[in-house]
């Protein structure tokens, strides 16, 4: 008795709260897209620029689109995964060039984007990734930590191995083997983990340059030399191009024109065929490869808009972006190639 | 003096408003101070920094206190840094003295909260300097001095020692991270649990089920007998809270904020080590430790005022070298990003009002908590009074919820819930000790990580003994702590002349 | 003698197989703990169980069957079941929502002893208010993804 009420009483509260849940889903946009729509990134952090810039992108879109969207900080494995099951779309992921550089330099967890995932729109570059060295170092330039190489001195070089802290690593020891031949194994790498560890080690004087970035190496830039935690810039991997769209403030107190010292051509890595390395780093949207491509189309589109009306560039340029919209189809074309020609060089050093 | 005109009422009100969100937060089991900063973070953008970081250090402050409400309470704590209150806590309400422990840690909490925003104020940059002293080597000897408190802590030191390596084992399992600098390669696992471990239990989900969970089961397996989670409980009976408690505490208080402030500084040795540490010290050095882990005060104090000292400290290294000092200063990094912010070592000098702002707001922000909390805790004390099929249920509940959010929505983080609540039940069952083990599991990670990566820098094991005189000076205190502990040992064998015949372990007497 | 201290001591690590370098020091280290253990606690105790000093741990006690595996299972199902509901809704946490509901409610029954009408009522209650606020709260006004 008491209990076929209890059953009652627990039943339709049960069908009242699904008819408002059903009621709220009809409510939602008329595109392919429906429902809630969890976007999940490749970093664990959210204080990361794969966060800051997918909040921006996923803020703008959910507007446009209206509909209910939420940037997760799940990490790049537990993201593929999510992305793997669900080819509704309510699952969808961002992240950078991490995704086919953990695949090239074979990181477990990682499988070849281009076959396993559709490849979708890119929407802006993180311009920041360097190169720096300790301020009293005496390597006043790439040119000079080259040659040193090719001297046979040992230069080691901290970075987080297996991804975008280890592909300039590869293009410098990919330069030395072109242009010192036989003394690729002067330039050894020290793995490490985050930008702590890798400060870290340059205050120990256990690696001679450390990769960071601008955003987060500039005020140790601007110490003062008998500081024990001044660094120098010595390249940034950019595009001239590229650091040539950035506000002209810069970042911090170093303006844009003091940027483009370290970039090529001013500072140059070769790849061979009098080609010079350069990397930027790109954020876009990773797909199942099963999604409907309405919805493909359909967030290509917004996007497009969203780009037209010129806010999001200008949002994405105070936080040290460079906006970079390109639609799914051009994407997935410029990224493989991207692809192919970093396979080159870590099959070279190999 | 210009960023007085930055403080408003409003700036006041999302001070006191985060410490109360962040105190809730802290008090539910499986909620965290860092995931209220998490999921307030996005509110700060419409803030702007100023009133933003008043609202989130409101929260860190409030969610690293709220922990101690479980940790004292349901024995759970609530937060990972709460770990040690436990300990000396739920012994204490267990003997009707549950108002007092929270008194004694409100204040802890707060005298370990102001010492270090002092700390920070004044020694910030210079303290970071002394900070990158640390390397990998130094790092692993703090860990390693932390892991030494397994051998004071447990009741039978074989057995400790044995539990607190099968924690350390089961924290390697999962990739060795990218992110460490680690290969990336699994270990200690099939294939076919590949995609479910590969990053290995986090940490939050197997602290609630390990501590949570098993006790529900332990309580199931006899029936869930009383309807109160404890009868007896009588709040606001049996010793009384008075200022006494803290006499002849001072040092303890003030070291114990000290070691809380320092451990916050060490970017990656994990605030969870702070209130291990702070506790393994007042262990060794008080005259009179032996009633620590049985509902000591003295216990609490350690551990309270440790962890709460942790925010000044973690906010160092994140203010004066742009490096988070611990998960909830992680997110926190955020706020200034978002609002386009740089942090580093120019960011004082360059940012003298927002800094001036910050150091008024963690302030505030331990005040506030300390009159929320000491004038709410004859209200909050009462939570034992739900009947347990009440309350029960909502544990479970709200130890999913946290479970499942703290990596921002991972399923097989809520069943490592149920893992670790079933194996935190046969481990009390075959009368091995939790403590030990979660100390082992907590710190056997970054154990790892500093040992490996100093002999691949260095080659050589002789390296730990002659990086710096700071190794040195760390390798005594582990020496000492070691030798206390066999000494403090030998001496209760003494008094307890009575041997009894080899026993199993007198099992922790869980309510 | 200086330099065979010097060799003893050094330790090189290949970043290949590095992964396995600690686990393989605590694999030792349980072992001989385990050993240990075993000599020094498990076969006194064992001895001790055999004189009938003691009882075996969990096979040897009294144990209330059906609350223990009752809670087990419960658990186990309610894990399993919210995020297999809470995949028709994508996102929304009417997982959560519907099957703690339910959870709440079943627990209670389990666990309560007397099941006054009163009692009854408040844990029909309990369990329709506790899952919704907590659903309101965190996945409403907190914006947290719930299964």
């Amino acid at each position: 008795m008491k209990f076929s009420k209890t059953i009652s009483v627990f039943g339709s509260a049960v069908l009242m709260a699904s008819l408002a849940a059903g009621a709220s889903i009809a409510s939602a946009a008329d595109g392919p897209l429906r429902g809630n729509i969890r976007v999940v990134i490749g970093s664990t952090s959210t204080g990361g620029d794969t966060y800051q810039n997918s909040s921006i992108v996923v803020d703008k879109l959910a507007e446009r689109l209206d509909l209910n969207m939420k940037v997760d900080a799940v990490g790049a494995t537990a993201a593929f995964r999510a992305l793997d099951r669900d080819s509704r779309g309510n699952t969808l992921m961002i992240f950078h060039d991490q995704s086919y550089l953990g695949y090239l330099y074979g990181v477990e967890g990682y499988d070849n984007i281009f076959e396993k995932y559709t490849v979708g729109p890119t929407v802006a570059i993180n311009p920041g990734n360097a190169y720096l060295v300790p301020k009293d170092s005496p390597y006043q330039n790439m040119t000079d930590v080259m040659d040193a190489v090719g001297n046979g001195e040992t230069v080691r070089v901290a970075i987080q191995p297996g991804g975008v802290s280890e592909i300039g690593f590869s293009a410098m020891k990919n330069a030395v083997s072109i242009e010192h031949p036989g003394m690729e194994d002067n330039l050894v790498a020290v793995n490490t983990g985050s930008q702590a560890d890798k400060n870290q080690q340059l205050f120990d004087g256990q690696a001679d340059v450390i990769n960071g970035s601008v955003q987060a190496n500039e005020q140790y830039t601007r110490l003062p030399e008998d500081d024990q935690k001044a660094m120098r810039f010595v390249w940034l991997t950019a595009r001239n191009g590229t650091i040539e769209q950035a506000p002209e403030d810069g970042m911090g107190q170093t303006d844009r024109e003091q940027l483009l010292e370290f970039v090529e051509p001013n500072v140059t890595v070769t790849m061979g065929d009098s080609e010079n390395f350069t990397f930027d780093k790109e954020f876009f949207f990773l797909y199942n490869k099963d999604m409907d491509p309405a919805i493909v189309e359909q967030i290509d589109t917004a996007l497009e808009e969203i780009y037209a009306e010129g806010e999001i560039q200008e949002i994405q340029k105070n936080s040290f972006f460079i906006p970079n919209f390109k639609p799914s189809d051009e994407a997935a074309a410029y990224l493989k190639d991207k692809m192919t020609r970093y396979e080159g060089i870590i099959n070279n050093i190999q | 003096m210009e960023f007085l005109s930055l403080l408003d009422i409003t700036f006041f009100l999302l001070a006191a408003l985060g410490a109360l969100v962040g105190i809730i937060f802290g008090a539910i089991p499986g909620m965290t101070a860092t995931m209220a900063v998490a999921v307030c973070l996005p509110l700060t953008y419409a803030l702007g920094l100023n009133h933003g970081l008043a609202l989130l250090l409101g929260l860190y402050v409030g969610g690293i206190s709220g922990g101690m409400v479980p940790a004292v309470l349901l024995n759970i704590p609530g937060t990972p840094s709460s770990i040690t209150t436990t300990f000396d806590g739920y012994p204490m309400a267990q003997k009707g003295q549950g108002e007092r422990a929270l008194k004694v840690c409100v204040i802890a909490s707060l005298v370990g909260g102001l010492i270090s925003a002092i700390v920070l104020f004044l020694f910030a940059p210079i303290l970071a300097d002394f900070s990158i002293k640390f390397s990998y080597v130094e790092k692993f000897l703090i860990i390693f001095l932390a892991l030494t408190v397994i051998a004071s802590l447990s009741s039978n030191m074989l057995v400790g020692i044995f539990s607190g390596v099968i924690g350390v084992w089961l924290s390697l399992v999962g990739t060795y991270s990218i992110s460490d600098g680690g290969n990336g390669k699994t270990r200690l696992m099939f294939d076919f649990m590949e995609p479910y471990l590969f990053e290995g239990f986090s940490l939050l989900p197997v602290l609630i089920g390990i501590f949570g969970i098993s006790t529900i089961l332990l309580e199931a397996e006899k029936g869930v007998k009383s309807g109160l989670t404890n009868e007896k409980i009588k709040i606001g009976k049996g010793a009384g809270f008075s200022l006494s408690v803290f006499k002849g505490r001072l040092t303890n208080l003030v070291r114990s904020s000290f070691i809380g402030t320092f451990v916050g500084m060490l970017p990656g040795v994990g605030g969870s080590a702070a209130s291990v540490l702070a506790y393994t010290q007042e262990r060794n050095l008080s005259r009179d430790s032996s009633e620590m882990g049985k509902g000591a005060p003295q216990g609490l104090i350690a551990s309270e005022s440790a962890n709460n000292a942790l925010t000044g400290g973690a906010l160092i290294p994140l203010l004066s070298l742009g490096i988070p000092g611990d998960s909830t200063t992680a997110v926190l990094i955020g706020a200034f990003t978002l609002q386009g912010v740089q942090v580093g070592p120019l960011f004082i000098p360059e940012n003298a009002d927002t800094w001036y702002v910050m150091m008024t707001a963690l302030v505030f922000a331990n005040f506030v908590m300390f009159f929320l909390m000491f004038y709410a805790i004859k209200y909050i004390a009462k939570v034992i009074m739900v009947p347990k099929h009440i309350l029960f249920p909502i544990i479970v509940m709200m130890c999913v919820v946290g479970a499942y959010a703290i990596n921002y929505g991972i399923m097989f983080d809520v069943w490592t819930l149920l893992i670790f609540g079933v194996l935190g039940y046969l481990v009390q069952k075959v009368g091995l000790e939790v403590a030990p083990l979660i100390i082992g599991f907590i710190l056997g990670s970054s154990a790892e990580v500093y040992f490996v990566k100093t002999l691949e820098s260095f080659g050589t094991l002789s390296i730990f003994f002659t990086k710096s005189p700071i190794a040195v000076v760390l390798w005594i205190l582990i020496l000492a702590s070691v030798a206390f502990s066999i000494v403090m040992r030998l001496k209760s064998r003494r008094e307890l002349k009575a041997d009894l015949p080899a026993s199993r372990l007198n099992k922790e007497e869980l309510s | 003698m200086e330099s065979g201290l010097s060799t003893l001591l050094s330790v090189s690590i290949d970043f290949e197989t590095s992964h396995l370098f600690f686990p393989r020091i605590i694999h030792w280290l349980l072992a001989c703990l385990f050993l240990l253990v075993l000599v020094f606690r498990v076969i006194p105790f064992l001895a001790a169980v055999r004189r009938g000093e003691h009882s075996l741990p969990i096979i040897g006690e009294s144990m209330d069957v059906l609350r223990f595996f009752g809670t087990l299972a419960l658990i186990a199902a309610y894990f399993y079941l919210m995020a297999a509901i809470g995949n028709l809704f994508p996102y929304t946490g009417y997982g959560f929502l519907f099957v703690s509901m339910a959870f709440v409610l079943l627990m209670s029954l389990l666990y309560m002893h007397e099941r006054t009408r009163k009692n009854l009522g408040i844990a029909v209650v309990n369990a329709i208010v506790a899952p919704s606020l907590a659903w309101f709260v965190l996945a409403k006004l907190f914006n947290i993804t719930l299964p």
